[in-house]
């Protein structure tokens, strides 16, 4: 990783940084899915797991954290497989 | 900001950023008000596919052949890259029923000015792997592609507010003001905004919009449910839809009257890979209200469909599911015009799931029709008022 202080990833899965998620910001994200949508952040392997916090923790700076809206959860929680998923549906 | 413009318009989905982008080109000052973020309805909870293939013969193909016209020089154009391919698509058939529907649909769509063709299994397998073995055949078109649909939005949104556009986010339009059944502005909570026209372009929401303004339009929210893949090496070639999908589009009177339950949901399969190489999986075509979560049901009901069809996406893994709502019409296309005894009212919304396919040619019409009375072509077949509203 690089050692300037700029490239802090916030998003590891899909490799969103500190930067990027400030800019989403700029542009007039308010929520933790508009900085989704304009970064990718959380659209990953873990769905958002630790970012999420993060973006929130980041667009809450000077407003109260509870005020902000959280992303949407879906299914799965986890990965599945999709052979798995469609084994369930024949029993 | 000023609040005042020439043409306010209401949603911030790929349709009313179109139609913004499109005006403001033409000198006109826009207004557009969106209830919460961009892409926050269908434009961000759709997939990838620019398909032609999956229209009508006749006006909703001509529409589709020409926005896939607009779509090649979009990128530089808006400056953002939405990633946009040409890669082609497949409309995988099952049974010798199938192919006798398909042969007809393909054969109307070739006179419409489609390049497309049946292939048999053999051909179909040369260009996708992992399909059934029980596959009749395909068809093949070219012309297919792909987009991010939610880049294309932002890109649309941004370039329309180099040019002037006023974007007001989390602004959700209350009320219509008229004067002697002229439209003047509408209401927000944060104050009024006043244009002699106002586009409604508010997609599944363009009916709740409409009430605001008297109308009772056919439109009605059409739930898709889609899931995502983990990113994988490439494999889905081209855009992939199965005969089912096709039926399910233009029969929904019929699928509910259907014993099996994937047909009550809609199920046709929908696959496209994105540049990073996640596969969506689609979908369901559902009347549930404004219900837009997923169901375990759907869930399994469109995986399994999809394996049967596609069993090499066995081993993949699904780690996101989305679920959306489409702006359906009983006739199958978009009220696109002014609507008559609300003069300055607009109508721009009813896409379904052709939204994204159509948002380029969507916005040029739009445009056309409000700064020029007329486009290149006759659009007389869209027009809201072949609705009683």
């Amino acid at each position: 990783m690089a050692e300037n202080n700029e490239t802090v990833y916030i998003c590891r899965c899909e490799e969103v940084t500190r930067e990027e998620v400030e800019q989403a910001i700029r542009e007039g994200a308010t929520t933790v899915a508009g900085v989704k949508k304009r970064t990718h952040a959380g659209m990953g392997l873990c769905q958002g797991r630790t970012c999420r916090k993060l973006i929130t923790a980041m667009l809450a700076q000077g407003r109260d954290p509870a005020k902000i809206l959280p992303a949407t959860f879906r299914p799965p929680v986890r990965a599945v497989r999709i052979s798995e998923i469609a084994q369930g549906e024949e029993e | 900001m000023t609040g005042r413009g020439d043409v306010i318009v209401v949603g911030g989905g790929v349709i009313g950023a179109s139609v913004a982008y499109q005006l403001a080109k033409k000198g006109r000052k826009v207004i557009l008000a969106e209830k919460g973020d961009f892409a926050s309805g269908a434009s961000g909870s759709c997939d990838t596919s620019i398909f032609l293939q999956s229209k009508n013969a006749g006006i909703h193909l001509q529409l589709a052949l020409a926005s896939a016209e607009l779509f090649k020089g979009l990128k530089e154009e808006l400056g953002h890259d939405i990633e946009y391919h040409v890669k082609g698509g497949m409309i995988l058939i099952e049974t010798a029923e199938e192919l006798k529907v398909m042969e007809g649909f393909v054969a109307r769509q070739k006179k419409t000015g489609l390049q497309v063709e049946i292939i048999d299994r053999r051909e179909a397998a040369k260009l996708q792997r992992g399909l059934a073995e029980h596959l009749v055949g395909s068809t093949y078109s070219p012309q297919d592609g792909d987009v991010n649909p939610i880049e294309l939005t932002l890109g649309f949104a941004k370039a329309a507010r180099r040019l002037g556009t006023e974007i007001l986010l989390h602004r959700e339009v209350t009320g219509v003001i008229f004067a002697g059944g002229r439209v003047e502005g509408v209401e927000t909570a944060q104050g009024n905004l006043f244009a002699p026209v106002v586009v409604n372009a508010a997609g599944a929401w363009a009916p709740l919009v409409g009430k605001l303004a008297g109308l009772e339009l056919p439109i009605f929210p059409r739930r898709g449910q889609i899931m995502i893949t983990e990113p994988v090496a490439p494999y889905i070639g081209q855009q992939i839809l199965s005969a089912s999908y096709i039926v399910a589009k233009y029969n929904a009177d019929k699928l509910k009257d259907s014993k099996d339950r994937a047909v009550q949901l809609g199920v046709g399969l929908s696959l496209s890979q994105t540049e990073k190489g996640n596969i969506f999986i689609g979908g369901t075509r559902e009347f549930v209200g404004y219900d837009a979560a997923n169901t375990h049901e759907a869930i399994g009901t469109v995986l399994k469909n999809a394996l049967r069809l596609v069993p090499g996406l066995g081993s993949m893994h699904i780690i996101r599911t989305m679920g959306g709502l489409r702006p359906y019409t009983p006739d199958g296309l978009p009220l696109i015009g002014f609507v008559d005894g609300r003069e300055g009212y607009f109508m721009a919304a009813g896409h379904e799931g052709d939204g994204i396919a159509l948002s380029p040619i969507t916005g040029k019409i739009v445009a056309d029709l409000i700064c020029d009375g007329k486009s290149f072509m006759d659009l007389s077949a869209l027009s809201p008022n072949r609705f009683k509203l």
